[in-house]
């Protein structure tokens, strides 16, 4: 696809410039946290610039019109990061360093690890606006920006989303199994959950000694 | 409910099975200890009731080979011996309750019961505080969101709840939840504070539990601050 038919229209590059910025910063803080405390706090950190298929999709699912508007002003995942983490107060100290960061606001932040989702879903959402040269000026603020939508959790909550994630897809499951599978998968997010306090506090205890 | 009735003598099974069904329990009755020891083998039981003098293998030999094997069915062991000594070797032998004959069927109906009973331990019982439901069927904490505990954890916690306006010292709670383990120290009675005091946080609870290490502890409400 050549660049003029991209859904992004020019602003790929910017796009980038900002995904290799955030992963630089998150990258800056793994790098103390290990010369500190000797651990590296990231288990995994996948990110992505959602593909023009994917956007366009999400366009029409939405009933808007599939414009480089659309993409960067109205949706705000064209960029994503999952940060893993380790354990449970280490997402809140990425949360803590990504919304400091100059030219950046938070747009949304919503703590479903505090606040669980009723199928016991945990994890922080943020979704932050990043003001840079090159970005989109929208018809409000003429300052140019880029979104970027980061999700934070720990490992168990990581292998819970991908489980929920198969059941979603899978649609051939009887009505009474899907109820008793809904129900157990909550229970194992609430025992997950149990248990990442568990290693929190035995962490922080090791620590004090 | 449903009771193992085992007794040699023909006439007293037939009285003994009529009753208890009178009562409402479902009863399988059986003629010695080897067809009481199959049985128990093969289906679940609320309760056994087992004559102590049987062909083939002594009520204290079922009982003995029950707690050799895990089964932890309550045993009403019926005895014709009123030695003090008979008495406690099937007590000591794993039985949790003794009817001495001759007996009145009014009171094997009342042991039955109280031995019928006492298999809720933990209760489906749910325990409140403030904003907080401990629930005793499958220890779940319950705020906003809802965690599960551990054994221990749940234990401690309901020391808690049920001592709620007292001060509740390290050793106490040692003895009560931790009971005869060597293996137990101060210091585990504060990690396992410190687990739930997590966990209140992880519920969105606004309950916390007060107290340092190696002293005492209490619930309390705390006014904290939503994330």
């Amino acid at each position: 696809m050549s660049e003029s038919e991209s859904i992004y229209g020019p602003y790929r590059p910017v796009l980038e410039k900002v995904q290799s910025y955030l992963m630089d910063e998150i990258s800056m803080v793994r790098q103390n946290v290990s010369r500190e405390n000797g651990y590296d706090p990231v288990e995994h950190c996948p990110t992505r610039i959602k593909g023009e298929d994917s956007m366009r999709e999400k366009c029409r699912r939405q009933n808007i019109p599939e414009t480089t508007y659309s993409a960067l002003e109205t949706i705000h995942d064209a960029i994503g990061i999952r940060i893993v983490c380790a354990f449970l107060n280490d997402v809140y100290l990425f949360r803590d360093h990504l919304v400091s960061l100059p030219d950046t606001e938070i747009v949304q932040e919503k703590d479903y690890i505090r606040h669980a989702k009723p199928n016991g879903y945990r994890s922080y959402h943020l979704i932050l606006k990043i003001h840079t040269p090159g970005g989109l000026v929208n018809d409000v603020d003429q300052k140019p920006h880029v979104y970027a939508e980061i999700q934070l959790r720990t490992i168990s909550m990581d292998t819970w989303a991908a489980l929920e994630h198969h059941l979603k897809y899978k649609k051939n499951i009887s009505g009474s199994n899907q109820e008793l599978i809904v129900e157990e998968l909550k229970r194992c997010a609430d025992e997950l959950a149990s248990t990442d306090v568990s290693m929190q506090t035995i962490r922080d205890m090791i620590h004090e000694l | 409910m449903i009771i193992l009735l085992a007794e040699d003598t023909r006439d007293l099974n037939r009285v003994e099975t009529a009753v208890l069904e009178h009562a409402g329990y479902t009863v399988d009755s059986v003629f010695d200890g080897q067809e009481a020891i199959d049985a128990i083998e093969k289906n679940g039981y609320d309760l056994v009731i087992l004559d102590v003098m049987m062909p083939k293998k002594t009520g204290i030999e079922v009982v003995e080979q029950m707690r050799r094997e895990n089964i932890t069915t309550p045993v009403l062991m019926l005895t014709a011996k009123t030695e003090v000594d008979d008495r406690c070797a099937g007590l000591d032998a794993g039985a949790d309750d003794y009817l001495a004959k001759p007996f009145a069927l009014k009171e094997l109906l009342a042991r039955v019961r109280a031995l019928t009973r006492r298999k809720k331990e933990y209760g489906d019982e749910k325990l409140s505080f403030a904003d907080l439901t401990l629930d005793g069927s499958t220890f779940e904490l319950v705020s906003e969101n809802t965690v599960r505990l551990s054994v221990k954890e749940y234990e401690l916690l309901e020391t808690l709840m049920q001592n709620r306006d007292r001060e509740l010292d390290t050793d106490y709670l040692l003895e009560k939840v931790w009971g005869s383990d060597p293996e137990a120290t101060p210091d585990t009675v504060w990690l396992y504070v410190s687990y739930l005091q997590g966990k209140l946080r992880s519920v969105a609870s606004k309950v916390t539990i007060s107290g340092e290490r190696g002293g005492s502890y209490r619930l309390l409400m705390a006014v904290r601050e939503q994330a």
